[in-house]
């Protein structure tokens, strides 16, 4: 299928999902046996997971065999629309390279030698390991790797429920950061109105290239339908950048300088929002105090953006308040400064008053669900490895910190860890240098992973434990905050082709051998029943079923928060510009500008990126996805390129402090001199994924380095040497 | 499961719990500095959710009480003081010192002024 033919399927699934919304022909897969003789081609109501967002959508079965996946516009969030990505998740079922049945390593790690076992032979052999490194190391001696699912939960309960401290989620390579600048200052991560935001400022923010959701075409409406104005600062020509009204090649790592000089300006010229400033925010006069020092002059220096366009821009800012917004964006953290920039951010979001306002910032609304009771476990006796309270005392108790706590387990310090349990994720791929990831991965008693593919993590592993894709399995009810809220429900569209199991039924197999079921001893049918109690229609569970989606027709509500007697959850009850909680911790109270390192001679800063094509690791092997992307290629300015005698397509080797990779070249002026750039996802070591050896892994180049607050892997702290080969 | 519904028989009057929930903290002392950060945060809400919920409920005669009602120095004055129904009749007919501590616990984490960064995914 070519780029055309795919993005028109993908563009007709809304107006094939409008012609065939007859809601006498849906019929959850329970009913599906009855009526399998009589209704050949059903509609089932369900949610994808091809991506974060959740978008709603109805799955088209015929025979028992999908034949397609259309939006459903029951859902205000996903707004009628399934993106290309969400279309082809048909192929993450019929993909022929899925992990069939389960395995149990038999050569070498990394030698690719496995025997297909039963499902009792391959939990037998993983209780047994983990009993085993329980008995001498301690349940502390076990680490549980997790990422966002439906049905992460049980994962993380039975790390919890087996003694462990030691799990570690995935927010400190994605958006740590942010969720703890605008936790510290509003109490809360709003959402962005973008749809009617008239005034949009995004810092590497690229999504109109990296990520496709209904967002996305919120900003591609109010940018092009609604005429709201786009600044977007990049140190390469992104498409956002293509379609924003002004393009700045920031000098990487000073986005903070240019927030600051905007703060200067807009508080010198008295043109923040006074009355909402002196009701709800905490701090202002030192704030005010603060960025005396931070000029537009002094900024145009470090971010190399004239002084006269800060000017400009700031004050079109407040002009355009409270429909303004500085986008937090969504991806990990830059530098090591990356949470002070975050902050920056919110703090200039604060002052102009955009809080709660339509086209500015929104708190999210929620919707109440019910939620199974039982009583838990006792608490783990050891601290976490990676030492979060005297490391990272702020950031999120349930998340850790992925590379201190690499750092500490490689150290074996404070005391060893010898066995991981791994569930979506792919650490070999999704952290910065690979070779330290091998490392620990080499130097476990035990590595159980729980995937649907054959991940280059996986291909390490002593036992894979395959997983249901999300259209073979029945999840619990999941709730979406937002300036929109829903409740999602999916359900199988057809069953499992393979001998694969929901990790829900993984985990209750695992706890059973671990003397744990008395904390799994439920089915998901009860779990879910709990959930959706509380939702306001007299069956709604058959709502749910029949539906995919309830979302309170109240919303959006603006202003809900904006009473003087509000009280935030912050330590002030205001939004605090000046965090106490900074201040007893330790860090500056207010965003401080450090200075970035400087690029050294004859090297580049590596800044990295991602595209819609993939999300992550996770969707990078469907063969619809990575058609059109099958290898990546480092973007270099044609200066550099010439001195360094480097053509369009000529192979190049770049090289950083940890590693080095191969891949192709592109010269485009689209770049800044002093960067290449690469995308994520490429060059997999598995031989079982389509992309192995194909481009070049940015896994292996980034060194590690985390923002000193939250923990976030600095992803754009890496220099490194580029030459042709 | 199993837990849950010999749980349930142990708690018994579940109804009532919380009109006496702060009477038997105003006679089980709790070292206020340090129970907050002690006891276990997830049997805590448990705790709270099968007991003071019962009544304390949006439309209920309680009233609608979660961890946001209060500041963490007003939860630990709060079971300190048990001002609840004025003290009339103690919990530990239903909770035993061990499972109030738990509930302070989670009360005090989650209170309006806790420190309870968001998350991605969850």
């Amino acid at each position: 299928m070519n780029r055309r033919g795919f993005l028109k399927m993908a563009t007709g699934g809304a107006v094939g999902a409008a012609l065939l919304q007859t809601e006498a022909c849906r019929v959850p897969l329970q009913q599906q046996k009855a009526a399998k003789d009589v209704v050949p081609r059903l509609e089932i109501p369900t949610t994808c997971d091809m991506c974060v967002n959740k978008c709603s959508m109805i799955a088209i079965v015929e025979k028992g065999v999908l034949k397609k996946l259309n939006p459903n516009p029951e859902n205000p969030k996903s707004k009628g629309m399934l993106c290309a990505r969400g279309n082809a998740g048909i192929q993450q079922l019929y993909d022929t390279a899925r992990i069939k049945h389960p395995m149990i390593r038999t050569g070498e790690r990394g030698e690719g030698k496995w025997k297909v076992v039963g499902w009792d032979e391959a939990l037998d052999f993983a209780a047994q390991k983990l009993s085993a490194i329980k008995e001498k190391y301690g349940p502390q001696g076990t680490l549980w790797s997790s990422s966002a699912s439906f049905q992460e939960v049980f994962f993380r309960n039975l790390s919890q429920a087996f003694g462990s401290p030691n799990s570690v989620r995935h927010p400190t390579l994605c958006l740590a950061s942010v969720n703890l600048a605008y936790s510290v200052t509003f109490g809360t991560v709003p959402s962005f109105d973008v749809q009617n935001a008239r005034y949009i400022i995004m810092s590497g923010a690229n999504r109109l290239e990296s990520f496709i959701t209904p967002d996305t075409m919120d900003l591609i409406d109010s940018t092009t339908e609604r005429k709201a104005r786009l600044i977007y600062l990049d140190p390469r020509f992104t498409k956002t950048a293509a379609k924003a009204d002004e393009w700045y090649p920031i000098k990487p790592g000073t986005d903070l300088a240019f927030i600051l000089a905007m703060l200067n300006v807009i508080i010198s010229e008295n043109r923040y929002n006074k009355e909402f400033v002196s009701t709800y925010c905490s701090g202002f006069e030192q704030l005010a105090e603060h960025v005396k020092q931070y000029t537009p002059d002094w900024a145009a220096e470090e971010t190399q953006i004239p002084a006269k366009d800060i000017f400009r821009i700031a004050r079109e800012f407040s002009d355009a308040a409270p429909r303004a917004i500085y986008y937090a964006g969504r991806r990990s953290s830059w530098s090591r400064d990356d949470f002070s920039m975050r902050r920056g951010q919110a703090i200039l979001n604060a002052i102009v008053g955009n809080w709660d306002r339509q086209g500015g910032m929104v708190p999210n609304a929620k919707v109440e669900l019910g939620e199974l009771m039982f009583l838990p476990w006792d608490d783990p006796v050891a601290p976490r490895v990676d030492e979060l309270d005297k490391n990272f005392p702020l950031a999120a108790k349930g998340d850790g910190v992925y590379l201190k706590l690499r750092e500490n387990v490689l150290a074996g310090q404070p005391y060893p860890v010898k066995a991981w349990m791994i569930y979506k994720q792919d650490p070999m791929s999704a952290i910065p240098e690979q070779e330290k990831t091998l490392q620990m991965l080499r130097q476990m008693d035990f590595v159980g992973v729980i995937d649907i593919q054959m991940s280059d993590t996986a291909w390490y592993a002593d036992v894979i434990l395959p997983e249901s894709t999300y259209l073979e399995r029945l999840d619990p009810v999941e709730m979406l905050g937002g300036i929109r809220p829903v409740v999602l429900y999916r359900q199988p569209v057809v069953k499992p082709l393979h001998d694969t199991k929901p990790a829900f039924e993984i985990v209750q197999g695992l706890a059973k051998r671990l003397n744990l079921s008395q904390y799994f001893d439920y089915t998901m049918e009860q779990w879910i029943a709990e959930q959706v109690k509380p939702l306001p229609m007299d069956l709604p569970l058959d709502y749910m079923k029949k539906h995919g989606v309830y979302s309170p027709p109240q919303y959006p509500k603006y202003g809900s928060t904006l009473s003087p007697d509000h009280r935030f959850v912050t330590k002030s009850g205001k939004i605090e510009l000046l965090s106490e909680r900074l201040r007893e911790a330790g860090y500056d109270p207010l965003p401080v500008y450090h200075q970035p390192s400087q690029v050294p001679e004859g090297k580049f800063r590596l800044v990295l990126g991602r595209h819609a094509f993939f999300t992550h690791a996770s969707t990078s092997n469907n063969p619809w996805l990575n058609s059109f992307s099958p290898e990546n290629a480092l973007w270099i300015h044609p200066k550099p390129a010439d001195s360094l005698g480097i053509t369009d397509a000529s192979l190049v080797e770049v090289a950083s402090g940890v590693g080095s990779v191969r891949l192709k070249a592109r010269v485009t002026p689209k770049i800044r001199t002093d960067c290449v750039f690469m995308q994520h996802g490429y060059g997999k070591r598995s031989p079982w994924l389509r992309l192995a050896n194909s481009g070049g892994s940015d896994a292996q180049l980034i060194e590690t380095a985390w923002d000193t607050v939250s923990g976030g892997a600095a992803l754009h702290e890496t220099f490194v040497k580029v030459r042709k080969v | 499961m199993k837990s849950f519904r010999k749980l349930g028989k142990n708690l018994g009057v579940l109804a009532v719990a919380s009109l006496v929930f702060a009477g038997l903290l105003a006679l089980v002392p709790l070292s206020t500095s340090r129970a907050g950060q002690k006891g276990n945060e997830a049997k805590g809400k448990f705790y709270f959710k099968q007991t003071c919920k019962s009544c304390h409920i949006k439309g209920e005669k309680g009233g609608e009480v979660t961890p946001l009602n209060k500041t963490q120095a007003q939860w630990q004055s709060y079971f300190a003081k048990g001002k609840h129904m004025k003290g009339t009749e103690p919990l530990t007919k239903y909770m035993t010192p061990e499972q109030l501590n738990d509930a302070l616990t989670f009360l005090y984490n989650h209170a309006v002024d806790s420190p309870q960064p968001e998350t991605c995914g969850k």
